[in-house]
């Protein structure tokens, strides 16, 4: 297995809403990413992508984003639940790469105002993560009344969640090593 | 494992890639029309990944042969 590299484990932030709440816990999962051994992480604020809205998918791929997911082994997105699903403009950025993804781990976070954590727009999600080619993996973690989970300033008040973003992470880091010994040593059968 | 197309090489640091995983694609383009797999229902992409580095490259599969 090739360890040379460290595993590079960007954290999506999938709104441009003013206000949001789930740039706190973006925040949090990539502060949780950057206390482990030989992982690196970044935040992608997807607000700050050039992405226009007057094309779509791979004809408005950013080199920059492209790049970035290039180089991921696992992604993890923060999506939060708006009308009962992920945000419009997360899967337009989402869609402007593909080959980029393919047999990388994803491991998803949702958000809400409400107690449910975002379930309902990670079911919708799941389809797309599949056809995008990424591996999602079987933890999420859910930030319900998210209100109650960070302060205005985006410090944690549940310690519950640390211990759920460590399982969380545990996972994607696992399917991350395997999906990239896949990619670098099995070909594909034909 | 038989490979029957060239290996791709990556064009950051030279190493010879894996193919690894091979994608159906929509047709959205005109272009893309030719390469259709009628059998399949769309274009395939291959998708190489670098050993050396980690970078991804991709082909149509009626190319680089």
């Amino acid at each position: 297995m090739t360890e040379s590299r460290p595993l590079n484990i960007p954290v999506i932030l999938g709104t441009t809403r003013k206000g949001r709440m789930s740039e706190h816990a973006a925040r949090f999962m990539a502060a949780q990413i950057e206390k482990r051994n030989e992982v690196k992480t970044e935040l992608i604020d997807i607000s700050r992508l050039p992405m226009p809205i007057d094309d779509a998918g791979e004809g408005i791929k950013d080199p920059v984003f492209s790049e970035k997911m290039t180089m991921a082994d696992a992604l993890v997105i923060v999506t939060p639940e708006y009308n009962h699903s992920f945000p419009g403009l997360l899967k337009h950025v989402l869609d402007s790469c593909l080959k980029e993804y393919i047999h990388k781990a994803a491991g998803i976070v949702g958000v809400s105002a409400g107690p449910f954590g975002g379930v309902r727009a990670i079911q919708d999600f799941l389809p797309v993560i599949r056809e995008l080619g990424l591996v999602n993996i079987f933890w999420d973690v859910n930030f319900g009344n998210v209100s109650k989970v960070f302060d205005e300033s985006g410090k944690l008040l549940d310690e519950a969640f640390a211990a759920r973003a460590d399982k969380f992470l545990n996972e994607l880091v696992w399917m991350a090593k395997t999906l990239r010994y896949g990619r670098d040593n099995i070909a594909l059968e034909s | 494992m038989a490979k029957q197309k060239s290996a791709m090489i990556c064009s950051n640091c030279g190493s010879e890639m894996n193919h690894h995983a091979d994608k159906l694609i929509d047709p959205v383009k005109p272009e893309d029309l030719l390469q259709l797999n009628s059998q399949l229902g769309g274009v395939i992409e291959e998708i190489h990944c670098c050993p050396g580095c980690g970078a991804a490259a991709s082909r149509r599969q009626n190319e680089g042969g």
